[in-house]
């Protein structure tokens, strides 16, 4: 009697979660669709000064104010999308896909080379995240590719940690073991029975770490280290803005709110994916 | 039985932890309250003053307070360490000051009389062998002094000081008003910090360079008393933390701020000392055939251009908050030499029509014109610490732009190493003191002639070189003002010098304290008028 209840309930809680990841994955393809069709949505020229109109405040002509140099503060917003998700996008694509191969062959091979990335990875994980990331993107110079870069470096072996353990405890199971003695090549097994049962939980930290890696992106902006102006960025809008925080607060705000809703929606799917994955709601499949 | 134990015991936690977040009426104050000026004025004890400045550092060649090195003679002057000669008024004329007067005997030779009551703040009187102890190293050490003044030689007798010139100088009091000027004790030296002992109302006692200075009341200060104890300087050269360090009554006044954060200010709690100065917002072109861009920047049509597509009005009405006005040329017109020059003004039109004239058409339609494959790109070197400078540099990003130039900036606080590379920029934007000294000298030696130490773009003109010459032998000052005309048209003609804005420039301070006034020269902050009320 009670296993049903707990079949019916495991239920409810699945389609929950299964209504959450819809909705949210809806929120995240609208904002997807926002930033790649901006430059055509924008109501303005979000480059083109006009001195005359500095620092207007919210109004139904400019629905999030102009900035010092007469800028609509909405349009930069917008199109500002395109460089704050499509660089964290890739960045997350990069040191993901990266880290896991590294991870894998580290976890599935053994031995020195394993020892050595390791280490190098225990290096990386050693300092703190974004002075490390400082430090690099500082000796690269600014540019949103170079502190996409500067990121890289200091991020890849999260993955490549989460993708070794996952080897290392699937490598002895007995079907990998019985997929070896029918004679699987190394390449066959790694892509056929290893990496397909580790991408879960690598999908999950994926999906966990883009708004962590967006708020670090806007943060190497806001302190001059990546997007240099004029690009329209949200942690460099920010930066420009910080100065007249007090004085004229949409400068901060706009871009503010940007990244606040933009990283709020990413961990929520995040995290509904990662409760959608989770082995304790799969019996309710 | 335990469950009432267990009440009890949360009970007893809960007013722990209340009792540690309230806030007693008795417990003293914090270590910020104790350091406030102004606590301490009301408690009738020790009265000390907090300035941030965000100009005084390594990166504005103000590393130290020594004023024989570099342009560390400003800090030395504006903190009231050191004094000169002869001082500027805010029009301009020299007034005497550790000096009682200066007489030109003949084209070469001054009598300078010193005033019998100056001292060093050690006590040790400042007669004429010691301000010629002073000059004597200046000018064995700091390359640009000892140009300026051409000194040959210096007698000293009692209080009288007579200076020989090597040729005749007639500005020779003016440029001894120059902060490098500072009358220094060399008996005390010069410390390994840079700490020097003057005759002004304070004397250094610690210096950390691109830190603080810490400077304590002159006992021994020669002219009147001086009422505030102790001063910290602070390198703030953040725009945001200097305002929010005067906000929150961190620092009791403020030089340098953005005018952005005015209105933070623009209250009963706050005031301004602001007075027009001759600070110029300004560009020097890079003429150096070592440069990449030669091709770009000896284009005389691409110079022009670039003057007339600087937006000055707009950045002087917006971006500067209207705390500035319009530059033709070097100098503003309130001074006779910096009047009737002409020079381009904001004309994008004209300036398209300049550059397709040139040949420098955008064939590939990315908006950036091109002559013989060679892309229109402007290198802009320009730094922070002049908190408006990247604002002038992003104004005329985007004006250029429009005109089919694509600009690219380089905002550093390491400009001055930059500038030095012939083949790493194509316009070096900056903002300094054309006139202080009352004299449109100076400018054209420091940054326009052959042998001048700024003239980083390697600029020459034969005409230039020859006025310069007459100049520099001319005593009379209508002459030397014709001359002075005659020399800036000759850099805006070719357009090899773009200036843009003069500065009004403020100082911000809490309301209580007095005695802090802002003057046309940028030469004198802190006096011994200065107080806490």
């Amino acid at each position: 009697m009670s296993g049903t209840v707990t079949v019916r309930i495991q239920k409810i809680k699945k389609n929950t979660v299964k209504g959450r990841l819809i909705f949210f994955l809806i929120l995240a393809v609208i904002l997807l669709l926002v930033t790649i069709f901006a430059d055509r949505i924008v109501p303005y020229d979000p480059y083109a000064q006009d001195l005359s109109k500095s620092m207007m405040p919210p109004s139904s002509e400019h629905l999030m104010g102009t900035d010092r140099y007469g800028r609509d503060m909405f349009s930069r917003v917008i199109v500002g999308a395109q460089v704050s998700i499509f660089s964290t996008l890739a960045l997350v694509g990069v040191i993901s896909v990266f880290g896991t191969i590294v991870g894998t062959l580290c976890g599935y091979y053994g031995g020195a080379v394993d020892a050595i990335v390791m280490r190098i990875s225990d290096v990386c994980l050693a300092f703190p995240g974004l002075v490390f990331a400082l430090a690099i993107a500082a000796l690269l110079g600014g540019g949103v590719g170079n502190a996409v870069i500067a990121l890289a470096v200091i991020s890849w072996p999260k993955y490549a940690r989460v993708a070794r353990s996952q080897t290392l405890a699937l490598k002895n199971v007995p079907f990998v073991l019985a997929a070896r003695l029918s004679g699987c090549t190394s390449l066959q097994m790694i892509l056929r029975h290893i990496l397909p049962n580790i991408l879960g939980p690598i999908l999950v930290t994926a999906m966990l770490d883009i708004g962590t890696m967006m708020m670090e992106l806007a943060g190497l902006s806001f302190l001059g280290l990546g997007a240099q102006p004029p690009t329209a960025e949200w942690g460099n809008m920010m930066s420009g803005g910080r100065s007249m925080l007090q004085t004229y607060p949409w400068l901060v705000l706009s871009p503010g709110l940007a990244i606040f809703v933009t990283v709020v929606i990413f961990n929520l799917l995040g995290d509904t994916v990662r409760d959608y994955m989770d082995p304790k709601n799969s019996r309710a499949r | 039985m335990k469950k009432i134990l267990a009440i009890l015991m949360v009970l007893c936690l809960s007013v722990g932890i209340l009792a540690g977040c309230g806030s007693s009426a008795n417990a003293p104050a914090s270590s910020g309250e104790n350091s406030s000026a102004s606590s301490d004025a009301a408690s009738g004890t020790k009265k000390t003053f907090v300035f941030g400045d965000n100009t005084f550092n390594a990166s504005n060649e103000d590393p130290t307070i020594n004023p024989h090195e570099a342009y560390s003679g400003w800090p030395c002057i504006r903190y009231g360490v050191g004094e000169t000669l002869m001082k500027i008024a805010d029009d301009g004329t020299l007034e005497p000051w550790l000096a009682e007067s200066a007489t030109n005997v003949n084209e070469t030779t001054w009598e300078i009389v010193i005033k019998d009551s100056v001292c060093f703040s050690n006590g040790r009187r400042c007669d004429a062998a010691a301000v010629k102890a002073c000059l004597e190293h200046l000018i064995e050490v700091h390359e640009r002094a000892a140009d300026n003044l051409k000194i040959a030689s210096i007698e000293a007798d009692g209080q009288k000081l007579t200076i020989v010139t090597s040729q005749p100088n007639p500005v020779l009091m003016n440029y001894l008003s120059e902060a490098y000027g500072c009358i220094i004790d060399m008996d005390e030296g010069i410390t390994d910090d840079g700490i020097v002992v003057g005759t002004g109302p304070f004397v250094a006692t610690e210096l950390v360079t691109d830190d603080h200075l810490n400077l304590v009341k002159n006992t021994n200060y020669w002219d009147g008393e001086v009422h505030i104890d102790e001063v910290t300087i602070r390198n703030i050269t953040d725009g945001d933390t200097l305002a929010l360090a005067l906000q929150s009554g961190e620092i009791d006044a403020a030089y340098g701020m953005a005018y952005g954060s005015y209105p933070m200010f623009e209250n009963d709690s706050f005031k301004f000392s602001g007075i027009q100065t001759s600070r110029c917002f300004w560009g020097m072109v890079n003429f150096s055939t070592e440069n990449p861009s030669a091709a770009i920047m000896l284009d005389p049509a691409v110079r022009k251009a670039i003057a007339l597509g600087i937006n000055k009005q707009g950045f002087v009405d917006v971006l500067l908050n209207g705390y500035g006005y319009t530059a033709t040329g070097a100098f503003p017109e309130t001074f006779a030499f910096g009047q009737g020059v002409k020079a381009e003004s904001y004309d994008p039109e004209q300036a398209k029509a300049v550059l397709q004239e040139a040949g420098w058409v955008d064939t590939d339609g990315d908006g950036i014109r091109e002559k013989d494959g060679v892309k229109l790109v402007i290198r802009w070197l320009t730094y922070p610490t002049r908190l408006e400078l990247p604002l002038l540099a992003e104004s005329a990003q985007a004006t250029l732009k429009e005109i089919g130039m694509d600009v690219q900036i380089n905002n550093t606080k390491d400009h001055n190493t930059i500038r030095k590379d012939p083949a790493a920029w194509d316009i070096w934007v900056s903002a300094n003191v054309n006139a202080g000294l009352g004299d449109p000298a100076n400018f054209f030696a420091t940054y326009c002639l052959d042998n001048s130490v700024k003239n980083s773009g390697g600029h020459h003109s034969d005409r230039l070189e020859q006025l310069a010459a007459q100049l520099d032998v001319t005593f009379d000052v209508n002459e030397r003002a014709k001359l002075a005309v005659e020399m800036q048209q000759e850099l805006l003609d070719d357009n090899s010098y773009i200036f843009c804005s003069f500065l009004r420039m403020s100082m911000i301070s809490k309301a209580n304290v007095t005695g802090l006034e802002a003057h046309a020269c940028d030469f004198y902050e802190l006096t011994a008028d200065l107080d806490i009320k």
